[in-house]
Order: structure tokens, then C-alpha cells, then sequence
């Protein structure tokens, strides 16, 4: 008997360009806004300081731009809350934003101690050598929702208008112009009807629009489409689940694993970090190109923790908080072709600005921000917004480091794309030959077009130290409106192997194969986007909707 | 049309009620740290409640007052961003936990206001004293209703609903007054983003205060003891046998 598959692009709603990208002129009551910043995580947040410190400093020196307004939108309802990495930072990027500042300043928590990397079998664990990518000397384990809470603190010292809470739900434009976003209305009933504190969406504009979205932002993607930019591989995404523990047993080393409990046609990885003497960060991140429909990344990780490597840490020790977050794994290859338009300019992880070898991404997305801004600054002092003023930025971020960095290790994750076995040793040729190996670029598919076999399982756990999906999905935070519209849009008479497709990969408990049918618990959604690549399309909810992650 | 009106609300800082509470050891308060503080959902009740009369008498002012440090500024900053017209601080950074020390404050700053209607929540989060609008009331010889779930004013005169067990009890008064609001009383606005955009250029005045010396001593917090863990004692009719026995035998409750 055949193999039965899902195609999970088979059952995929396109995205909704007519709705997302609008022509209608702006509404009346529109907000104007200079320059408007949409997405308060790094990329953003370090746009709109750059920018706010360059316009103060030309006008101390006597220049004309003058009272230049800076909006940042964020959909959380508070800065951070919808931010989640390991994460070890590289500093290189918060230094070269804040010069005057020293790395002590920064909450950047501990400097990390040692690497450690393991490959892990259901009883073992065998030390191997750190890969040269993934040396962290000179890094911090650090908590990205406490970055951007505390760089939220210095845009608004620097007047940075920042709105947290409202959410980018469309494009304005004119012709091939971006005029502004308009934000999602809050306060509507299950069937779009209006409730009492129901309030309108509103409509911001600006000279410049930058997308900080992050991975798989909605603008972002419609933008691209709408444009036509396309990149030489598709963009490729993994999903990540985190948890934060309060331990009794300090752990002294930032741990990667390998292997275990990964099948080995799915290419991924776990950590465990020291975030504080007492609170370790631990996850498990896997491509979404996995073959096994049933694959379930949250499962694995309570499988995970019982391992000797993680137990020996847990045991005794308190989950704290929990979340879920895409990443865009393509590398050097997906990065669009172009990142600039007529009043537009796309940033961080929002173009796939993610280097998988080294697990590092927040710096790179704060120098795009740092670039952007740059770029801004000028087009406005020489009053030119237009796309040929602002493409400067794609010039800047080519020259870089980023883009440097991310050729030099183009084909690393690439490499995995047939397993593990085949993955590692051609990543070992791409590493010792500085990325020349294997001489062009493999050539990827997008995630929803990878089949995946029914069947199979993957090991978890329910013992002491697991999590119930539910019970995760408490620990974000998330205390969505019960009674709030689907955001969540699935395709047309979904079978049971895709819906189960779904729910396995949905780390959130969003959906359920209930009487013959797809049922979406869509208030339990973490947007954490892997929806969007595999399953029913993600858009953003009223504000403050999802998850409130404090620590992640 | 109606007269016009000129309310106070008074608003407090308090710690949102899903955050996790831990105390800090060296000051015997909670520990500030990652948590995250918000407006006093039942504060909330009473600005929207005067921003509504507001709109209902045609004209008026709705000024929003705040005591504790610098930090209420931004508690002051979300009720203007909903619509209030000013916003004035009485900053200490030693604001009482005694609801007499706070109302006395409370009460010299609302003397001379010339304020038609006081209203505040009928308790704060926080600390759960139900008392502060009241003793405002008592202190400035006003008339004082509290928990009010309804609200109408009209020529000078006011009427109240209050829930009570098993009915709702209607209070006439006379203005000025102080009011504590309650849930049911209204469903707050959401601020929107033009309002969040004004709320940044209106007035808020920051006046610094010194608290009288209190009668009260908070002698330190604990946290409620750890809950031991559930257990299940049977899945569906099976279970019911050692529920009863359960409940009868160990919680002793049947």
C-alpha cells in the first residue's frame, strides 16, 4: 500500500492581497505621522531610536528638518509581550546604537560561560565539538522581551511616539506608493458586530513606512507579493518552543543538542540557557519542511525534558512561562532581492534576516534598523522619499556584515534538506571551505510544498515535568477576548490526515479534529505564525490579543 | 443638554491582577520587578463613567488624580489618553497604605476644587481596603455612596444604584458627592490612538505631598500557601463513588 501524504500548500488559502494591500483613500480622521515604524520588537525599536538621535543631533547643529514625528506601532499590549528567542545576543549591534553606553548598561543578563553541544540519543547524550558558528564568546544569554521593553524606554526618551496595542492590518497606497497602515478595530463580536467599547480602525500615514513585523509579517508578505520581489530560494521557517524554569540547581553553560528526539529526516535542535543563577531558558526549534505529518514540536520538548541532560537541571524546579515563535531559516538565499519601495523599506526578520549556523538573529535585525534609519534620515533632509531615494538601504545592508555573514553560511542549513546524516557532513564541507562548498546554491522548496507521510510518532512525555498544550498556552499570558472574530482562515473541506497535520504541529492547541470536522480554537492562538506557513492563514487580532510574555 | 459638570476621579497604580506577585525581601513590599502595572480596573469604571456624564452634560471638565510616585504618571497618562482633560500627581514616593492617610491628601487637593462629583472605584486591587472615596466623602462632609453599579446626575442632584443581596437598593443625593464605582457600572473605552496621541500634550500637573505620620503598620505580606496538588479519583460514573467518599471523608464537606 502507497504511503498516504499530505501536501499541506494543497489546502492553503492564498494570502488575501485585495484586502491587505488598499487603495481607498486614507480616512478622514487619519493620523499623520512623519515616519511610522510598524512593530516594537529589535528591528523597529532600533530604527526609530537611530532615527529620533540623528534628527535631535542635525537639529543641535543647526539643520532644517525640525519637529520630524515617529510613530511605532507594536500589536502587544505591552512592548516585549509578543517577543520570544533563546536567546544568546551578540552585543555589536546595541553598542553601535548606543555608543555612549557600555555593555553592563544593556539587560543583557549573564555574559555566556561556556558552550556546550551534545548529540543526543534516547538515553545518552555524546559531547561534541562546538562548531566554529557556534562559539559565544563575548555573547549574553538574554531575554528579548526585556530588550525590547527597555530600548521601548529610550525611543520615548528620545520622543518616539510608541503605541503599543495596535496592531498593522492593512497597506495604504497609492499607485506603487505606501502611504501608511491601517490598524485592526477593537471591540467587534464573534460575527464582526460591534460591542459597546467597539472602536474603529484607524489610519496613520507617513513620508516613510518601515515593516518591522518580524517572521512572516502580514504586510510584509502582501507587500512582496503585491510587488512582485521575489528571492532566489524561498523563504524556509522552523517553529520554536520555549520555556523559562525557575531551577534550584544553577546551570553553568549554554547547551545545543542535536539529534534526539528528532526523527532524522527533520532537521532542528534544542537549548538550554542560563538566563539568571536561578531561571534557565530551554526550547526546541525544527524546521517546518519536516516529513512526518505528525510531527509535534511541543510534544518533543516534554519528551526532551526528561532526558538525563535536562532532567538533572528541572527536577524540583518550577515552569515559569511558556511561548512559540516561527523563524525564518533560508538564510542568505531568501533574503528578497529588493527591500525598499516607494515610501517603504522592509526590515529584519520581516526579509529573513537570521543566521541559523550561529542561532543569531536580534543583531542583525537591529542593524537593519540602524540602516533604515540611516537611510530615512537622509531621504528626509533631502525631502525625497521616493523608491530610487530610499534604496540606499538595500545598498547598506549588501556591503554589511549581516549580508556577509549570512554568505559566508549560505548553504549550511540548506544542506539538511535530505536528513540529518547527509545534512551534517555537508556542513561540515560548507564550514571548512567558508561556505564555497558545494559550489552553487541548493535549491529549496517552501515549506507547505514538502510532503509529509501520515503516520508515525514522535516521542513525548506526560510525566511530572510536562506541560499540556492548554496549560501552555496559560503560561504565555495569552488571555485573548473569548468572544473576539477568527483570525485564522483555513481552506476548504480540510480531511482529517491534514487536520491532524495541524494539530500536532500547532503548539497551542488551536485545532481539533471534532466530529468529522476542523473546529479552531482560535483564542488560544500564541501567533506564533506556524499556522501561516503550514496551515490556515494567520491576520492579526484587536490589540493586546495573544500572548503576554515577560521573560521570553 | 444638562449643566455643565465638573468631576474629579481619583485613579491608582496597582499591579495587574495576572501578574505574578513576589515579595521582596528587603523592603517587605512586592517586588516590582517584571510586573506589569495597570489602571485599577474599578478606577477604570469611574473615569469612563465621568467622561460619559461629561458627554451627556454637553460640557465640563474631567480632571484625574492620582497619589503614589513618579511612575503614577503613566496611570494618569492612560486616562487621559481615554478622554479626561488634565491630570494632576500628588507625588511621594511613601505613598500610605492606610486609606485615612491617602483620603486626608485626597481631600486637601479636592477641597477647593470646586468639584461637582468625586468619583473613584470602590476599591483598588491592590490592597482591597474599600475605603478610600468614602473617608474622601467623610473628610470633606460630603454625601458618600459606594459601589455604585448605576449612575444618573441631573440639576444638581444625583442617583445611585447599588447592588445588594438579592435586589438593587436606588440612593438619592444631593451634589457635590463622592461615588465608588463598581463592575456592571459601564463597559470602559478603549483608548484610541488619536486619544493616546492628545494624552501626550495635555496638562499634568505634578504637586509633591508629604503623608501625614499613619496609625497603621503593614507588618509584612505573605503569599498564600502553596495549594497542594489535584487528584483524579475516577473518570466519568466511576468516579462518582470516590467523589462522595472523598468529599465526605477527607474534606468533609458533605
Amino acid at each position: 500500500m502507497a504511503k498516504q501524504v499530505v501536501r499541506p500548500s494543497d489546502k492553503q488559502p492564498d494570502l488575501p492581497i485585495d484586502k491587505i494591500v488598499l487603495t481607498e483613500k486614507p480616512d478622514d480622521e487619519v493620523i499623520e505621522m512623519d515616519v511610522l515604524f510598524v512593530g516594537g520588537g529589535p528591528a523597529g525599536l532600533a530604527g526609530a531610536i537611530e532615527l529620533a538621535r540623528l534628527i535631535k543631533r542635525d537639529n543641535e547643529n543647526g539643520g532644517s528638518l525640525g519637529d520630524v514625528e515617529i510613530a511605532l506601532l507594536e500589536k502587544a499590549e505591552t512592548l516585549g509581550e509578543h517577543c520570544l528567542s533563546g536567546a544568546v545576543v551578540n552585543p555589536r549591534a546595541l553598542r553601535e546604537l548606543f555608543p555612549d553606553l557600555t555593555d553592563s548598561d544593556f539587560p543583557l543578563g549573564n555574559p555566556v560561560p561556556k558552550d556546550s553541544v551534545y548529540f543526543l540519543t534516547p538515553g545518552g547524550a555524546t559531547r561534541l565539538p562546538t562548531p566554529p558558528t557556534m562559539h559565544n564568546k563575548g555573547n549574553y544569554v538574554a531575554s528579548i522581551s526585556e530588550i525590547t521593553r527597555w530600548m521601548g524606554e529610550k525611543a520615548e526618551e528620545l520622543g518616539v511616539n510608541v503605541f503599543p496595542g495596535f496592531p498593522a492590518a492593512a497597506l495604504l497606497v497609492e499607485d506603487d506608493r505606501v502611504l501608511g497602515v491601517r490598524t485592526t478595530p477593537t471591540g467587534l463580536d464573534r460575527d464582526g458586530g460591534e460591542t459597546a467599547n467597539f472602536m474603529p480602525a484607524a489610519d496613520i500615514t507617513a513620508k516613510v513606512t518601515a515593516l518591522a513585523e518580524g517572521c512572516r509579517g502580514m504586510l510584509s508578505q502582501a507587500y512582496q507579493q503585491w510587488q512582485k520581489i521575489s528571492s532566489e530560494n524561498p523563504q524556509i521557517y522552523a517553529l520554536g518552543v520555549k520555556e523559562l524554569w525557575e531551577t534550584t540547581i544553577p546551570l553553568r553553560s549554554v547547551i545545543h543538542t542535536m539529534g534526539w528526539p528528532l526523527p532524522r529526516d527533520a532537521f532542528g535542535g534544542s537549548f538550554m540557557y542560563p538566563l539568571s543563577e536561578n531561571v534557565v531558558a530551554l526550547g526546541l526549534v525544527v524546521g517546518l519542511d519536516y516529513r512526518q505529518a505528525n510531527l509535534d514540536v511541543h510534544g518533543m520538548l516534554q519528551g526532551l525534558k526528561e532526558h538525563s541532560l535536562f532532567e538533572r537541571y528541572l527536577a524540583g524546579g518550577e515552569l515559569v512561562e511558556w511561548g512559540a515563535k516561527t523563524i525564518p531559516e533560508g538564510g542568505y538565499y531568501s533574503v528578497p532581492s529588493r527591500n525598499h519601495g516607494d515610501g517603504v523599506l522592509l526590515l529584519g526578520d520581516s526579509i529573513g534576516l537570521v543566521d541559523v549556523p550561529s542561532l543569531k538573529g536580534i543583531h542583525y535585525a537591529m542593524q537593519s534598523g540602524i540602516y533604515a534609519a540611516k537611510t530615512i534620515f537622509e531621504a528626509l533632509k533631502a525631502g525625497d522619499t521616493s523608491a530610487s531615494a530610499l534604496s540606499d538601504y538595500d545598498r547598506k545592508l549588501k556591503n554589511s556584515y549581516v549580508m556577509k555573514d549570512l554568505k559566508k553560511t549560505r548553504n549550511i542549513r540548506l544542506g539538511y534538506k535530505d536528513g540529518f546524516i547527509a545534512g551534517t557532513i555537508k556542513a561540515g564541507l560548507a564550514t571548512v571551505t567558508g561556505g564555497a562548498f558545494p559550489g552553487g546554491r541548493i535549491a529549496m522548496e517552501p515549506d507547505a510544498d514538502v510532503e509529509k507521510v501520515v503516520g508515525g510518532a514522535t516521542p513525548t512525555a506526560t510525566g511530572r515535568l510536562s506541560v499540556s498544550k492548554v496549560d501552555g498556552v496559560f503560561k504565555s499570558g495569552n488571555s485573548t477576548r473569548d468572544t473576539i472574530p477568527e483570525h485564522l482562515q483555513a481552506g476548504d473541506d480540510i480531511d482529517q490526515a491534514t487536520a491532524e497535520m495541524y494539530v500536532n504541529m500547532c503548539p497551542a492547541h488551536v485545532y481539533e479534529w471534532v466530529d468529522g470536522g476542523l473546529r479552531i480554537n482560535a483564542p488560544n492562538c500564541v501567533d506564533c505564525k506556524a499556522t501561516d506557513v503550514l496551515g490556515p492563514r494567520w491576520s492579526p487580532r484587536e490589540g493586546g490579543s495573544g500572548p503576554k510574555y515577560k521573560r521570553m | 443638554m444638562g449643566d455643565q459638570l465638573k468631576i474629579a476621579v481619583l485613579v491608582k497604580r496597582v499591579p495587574d491582577s495576572e501578574a505574578r506577585i513576589k515579595i521582596d525581601s528587603g523592603s517587605g513590599g512586592i517586588d516590582p520587578a517584571s510586573v506589569k502595572f495597570v489602571v485599577n480596573p474599578y478606577d477604570e469604571y469611574a473615569v469612563e463613567e465621568a467622561l460619559a456624564l461629561k458627554e451627556k452634560a454637553g460640557e465640563g471638565e474631567v480632571v484625574v488624580i492620582s497619589l503614589g510616585a513618579d511612575s503614577s504618571q503613566e496611570t494618569l497618562r492612560s486616562a487621559l489618553a481615554m478622554g479626561a482633560d488634565r491630570g494632576v500627581l500628588l507625588k511621594t514616593e511613601n505613598a500610605p497604605t492606610d486609606p485615612f492617610a491617602a483620603a486626608q491628601i485626597l481631600a486637601a487637593e479636592l477641597e477647593d476644587g470646586g468639584f461637582d462629583l468625586i468619583l473613584s472605584g470602590k476599591l483598588a486591587i491592590d490592597d482591597y481596603h474599600h475605603a478610600t472615596g468614602i473617608i474622601v466623602a467623610e473628610l470633606l462632609g460630603l454625601p458618600g455612596v459606594s459601589a455604585a453599579s448605576g449612575l444618573t446626575v441631573e440639576s444638581g442632584k444625583g442617583s445611585a444604584e447599588r447592588e445588594i443581596e438579592g435586589g438593587v437598593e436606588v440612593v438619592d443625593f444631593q451634589l457635590p458627592a463622592v461615588v465608588t464605582c463598581d463592575k456592571g457600572l459601564n463597559e470602559p473605552r478603549y483608548p484610541a490612538l488619536k486619544g493616546i496621541m492628545m494624552a501626550k500634550k495635555k496638562p499634568l500637573e505634578v504637586k509633591d505631598v508629604t503623608p501625614a505620620d499613619s496609625g497603621v503598620e503593614v507588618v509584612g505580606l505573605d503569599l498564600p500557601p502553596a495549594r497542594p496538588e489535584g487528584r483524579i479519583v475516577g473518570e466519568g460514573v466511576d468516579g462518582v463513588a470516590p467523589l462522595i467518599a472523598a468529599l465526605q471523608q477527607e474534606a468533609k464537606v458533605l
